[in-house]
């Protein structure tokens, strides 16, 4: 069934998704006993700007289609009714309502014209899209690309969405036509409602007409990654935790009081339970204390503008001095703030409660000498987790760091089982150096995925320079007040100076300027000498080129391939449109880029598909012989 | 300087075209004239929250939302609450919804309406400041100055608006203001506006 919706000439009425204003109109059937209606089919839509904004819908005329089905033999005459409610609109919008009815005689099929006109309209409404399609999203821009499905050629595409909060409504959609595919790039919604789902319809324009074709694509949603490696680092916290207690400035003191609390308590278990627990409680809020200053920091820093991510260079460079400089500070005697071990003495109260709860909060607070290059790597990682997660961290680290006093408050016995203090703690300490010094080559070998060899060198001669300034802090012991500050205002001036030169974008794109551009006699060279050779025809105009380069090629496992192979790369840019390019183009058939070769030590050269994905880049390259 | 620069061009540029403004950022200063002849300054009300109502009585949306009682119970909502609200219109000069100070006041009085101001934006220039699409589209600034809310009064856009009972829907603006007086975070800031486009001179 189809009802016409008949407007004055420049009246438009709307589609499902009206865009930025109006709304499209909706049907209520009244229908004879055994019959069903579908929701309204909806004919592909036309864009009809009202400057500033942009709406969808129909122009003068459109048919709405319902599919009418029957459980039962029909029983004639039947009997047809449709509520109507819709907007009429042209610079102004009136609303409207109407009931239409029609009654249908059981008799012969006579095709008429309102036949044609429903097909006409029937041949409008989109129907799944049978291409291999997908969807990127890349800077704010969604990249839809196909193969186009049979022999169509479509000299134009435009996408309309379902929701709002998807792709912009008023920013021209840049439509790129290749030799069997295409790429759409689409502005991203100026507010991002994280749909999830890239949902909508394509139009596309071919010399027959125009043909509607409903698309759906799941979006990546990258939420969901960073609770995978929770647990890790719980326990990770946990066992840093127990480690702290035998730190060489936290465990003497620990001995002691747990040898006060244990005369204290005048062997009643109750009574030394009690303590431990309150301990414990001092300790681990505390931590969770540090844990809260983080996050606000981290979302002070979010809302200026700065996220802690791992991906930036600049973090991770920043992470690598971290992990260095404490690396060097558990090697050397070097530690902060030391007076703060003498408030150990305040804690001694009446209550004695109370007293067991502040030694939790001032096991920390003195502990925090030696225990500075631990709690440093717990905050370098906490900060790079969601907030949650950091209270989490820390909370695991609060319990490690209590709990074997919570086990001494239990069982007193085992205390004559603990090690003496003594040396093997100074050695303990220096030990730990080496997993921090792990973490920092890590980092280096992530960091080395984003920039160039020469930018990876001037971080590690920065790593150089802050372990130099720690020396000269450990060293400086001049008793002359002078020269003591004028050592200390060197050693910021070289770690300001060795921050100050960390790389804030990524670069190690510019090692493509290391790859040999394309010459045919180079390609001759190589092909003479049976080397394998991937021969990429692009250009800086190419949507195509850009997204398969950022998706495909540039990735690491492609690159990493390319290396073990052999595999020589040959880039023809076609920027500037260049005559031996051309002429090699047009050898394969081609007027344009892209243009994917890949060349087997001997025979003629494979053509890859237009659209390249990691698999399918990776799949043709291991396969290379 | 350079900063200074680029604020100068932009804001000149903005003048021009339909620019868009975030949530949890500086929200746009305006200075407008009311329908008692009396030039309203946005961030004179530093220290208060902002509610903007764009608006055009021709528009059968905003007509429903009036005729409903709805707009009136949500302006009625934010009395006494530290709140200003403004009502602007954005029509140009001949099209729906440009009218005369004293049709505006008869319009308020009327309609039971009680905004703090109404003010008259013909060149549409704050309303491009603010991206608004739609009448009614509505807009929550908070005491600093800080653009909180965007989008529709409720969630009774879509398909078949006419015959909804708005005084049942879910009111964004109220819930908004509920949120950020009781000093949470508004928990759907940006929503999809819906109603008539907003009568730009083009």
């Amino acid at each position: 069934m189809g009802i016409k919706f008949k407007l004055e000439k420049d009246w438009h009425t709307y589609w499902k998704n009206p865009g930025d204003a109006g709304e499209g109109a909706t049907i209520k059937w009244n229908l004879s006993p055994g019959l069903s209606a579908s929701s309204i089919l909806w004919p592909g839509p036309e864009r009809i700007p009202v400057v500033p904004l942009m709406t969808f819908g129909y122009n003068d005329e459109v048919v709405l289609l319902t599919r009418i089905t029957s459980t039962e033999k029909i029983r004639f005459p039947l009997k047809l009714e449709a509520e109507v409610t819709w907007f009429t609109c042209k610079d102004i919008c009136i609303p409207q309502e109407g009931v239409v009815d029609v009654e249908i005689e059981e008799g012969e099929f006579l095709a008429s014209t309102h036949n044609t006109e429903l097909k006409n309209y029937m041949s409008m409404v989109p129907t799944t899209f049978t291409g291999n399609l997908r969807v990127e999203e890349l800077d704010n821009k969604f990249f839809v690309q196909s193969v186009s499905p049979g022999d169509e050629q479509y000299s134009n595409v435009y996408f309309f969405p379902y929701e709002y909060g998807l792709t912009s409504y008023t920013k021209d959609q840049i439509y790129e036509k290749n030799q069997n595919s295409f790429t759409l790039e689409i502005e991203a919604s100026e507010f991002s409602l994280d749909l999830g789902m890239f949902e909508g319809i394509i139009e596309t324009s071919t010399p027959e007409g125009k043909k509607f074709y409903s698309i759906s694509y799941p979006l990546k949603t990258d939420k969901s990654e960073s609770n995978t490696n929770v647990f890790l680092l719980i326990i990770f916290a946990f066992v840093g935790g127990l480690i702290l207690n035998i730190m060489p400035c936290v465990f003497p003191i620990l001995s002691i009081k747990i040898l006060r609390f244990v005369e204290h308590s005048e062997n009643s278990s109750a009574n030394t339970l009690r303590y431990g627990l309150f301990y414990t409680l001092g300790a681990v809020l505390s931590f969770l204390l540090i844990a809260l200053l983080l996050v606000i920091l981290k979302s002070s820093g979010e809302n200026i503008g700065w996220g802690f991510q791992l991906q930036y260079p600049l973090v991770i460079s920043i992470l690598f001095y971290l992990f260095v400089a404490l690396g060097f500070m558990f090697m050397s005697n070097l530690v902060f703030g030391s007076s703060l071990g003498n408030l150990g003495s305040f804690a001694q109260v009446k209550n004695e409660s109370l007293e067991s709860f502040l030694t939790g909060v001032l096991a920390v607070v003195v502990a925090s000498p030696c225990t500075a290059p631990f709690m440093g790597s717990a905050i370098g990682f906490a900060l790079l987790q969601p907030s949650l997660n950091s209270f989490v961290i820390f909370f695991s680290l609060g319990i490690g760091f209590a709990l074997p006093y919570l086990i001494l408050s239990i069982k007193p016995s085992l205390l004559s089982f603990l090690p003496k203090p003594g040396a093997w703690m100074e050695t303990f300490k220096q030990f730990m150096a080496f997993p921090m010094w792990a973490s920092a080559l890590w980092l280096l070998w992530v960091l080395s995925g984003q920039v160039d060899k020469d930018t990876v060198l001037l971080v590690l001669i920065g790593g150089l320079i802050i372990s130099l300034s720690l020396w000269l802090l450990e060293k400086n012991t001049s008793k002359k007040l002078g020269i003591k500050w004028l050592v200390r205002l060197l050693v910021i001036t070289l770690i300001v100076g060795s921050i100050s030169i960390l790389p804030t974008e990524y670069s190690v794109k510019e090692s493509r300027a290391e790859r040999p551009g394309y010459s045919e006699a180079l390609l001759n060279e190589y092909r003479d000498s049976n080397q394998l050779v991937f021969l990429n025809f692009t250009a800086d105009w190419c949507i195509t080129c850009k997204v398969n380069e950022k998706v495909a090629l540039n990735s690491q496992e492609v690159i990493s391939v390319i290396e073990k192979k052999n595999i020589k790369y040959l880039e023809a840019d076609w920027t500037r449109k260049d005559a031996d390019i051309a002429r090699k183009l047009e050898e394969y058939g081609r007027t344009g880029v892209p243009l994917y070769l890949l060349f087997p030590s001997v025979g003629d050269p494979i053509i890859l598909p237009e659209i390249l994905t990691k698999d399918i880049l990776l799949d043709y390259l291991n396969e290379l012989t | 300087m350079q900063k200074t620069f680029f604020i100068l061009i932009f804001s000149l540029l903005s003048q021009f075209i339909f620019s868009f403004v975030q949530n949890d950022e500086a929200a746009p200063d305006f200075q407008l004239l009311d329908s008692n002849g009396d030039e309203i300054v946005l961030s004179s009300f530093r220290g208060k929250r902002v509610v903007l109502e764009w608006t055009n009585h021709g528009c059968p949306f905003v007509a429903k939302h009036y005729k409903s009682g709805n707009m009136q119970s949500t302006q009625d909502f934010v009395k006494d609450k530290n709140t200003v609200w403004l009502s602007i219109i954005s029509s140009a000069p001949g099209t729906q919804g440009y009218i005369s100070p004293k049709k505006a006041n008869e319009l308020t009085a009327s309609r039971n309406a009680f905004p703090s101001h109404v003010l008259f934006d013909p060149s549409g220039v704050v309303g491009r400041k603010y991206s608004a699409k739609t009448t009614p589209h509505m807009y929550i600034i908070d005491e600093q100055g800080l653009l909180k809310y965007q989008g529709a009064i409720d969630d009774a856009g879509g398909r078949g608006f006419m015959s909804k009972d708005l005084l049942k829907a879910n009111n964004y603006v109220k819930k908004g203001l509920k949120e950020l007086a009781s000093g949470e975070e508004v928990s759907s800031p940006v929503t999809k506006p819906y109603g008539c486009s907003v009568k730009y001179s083009s």
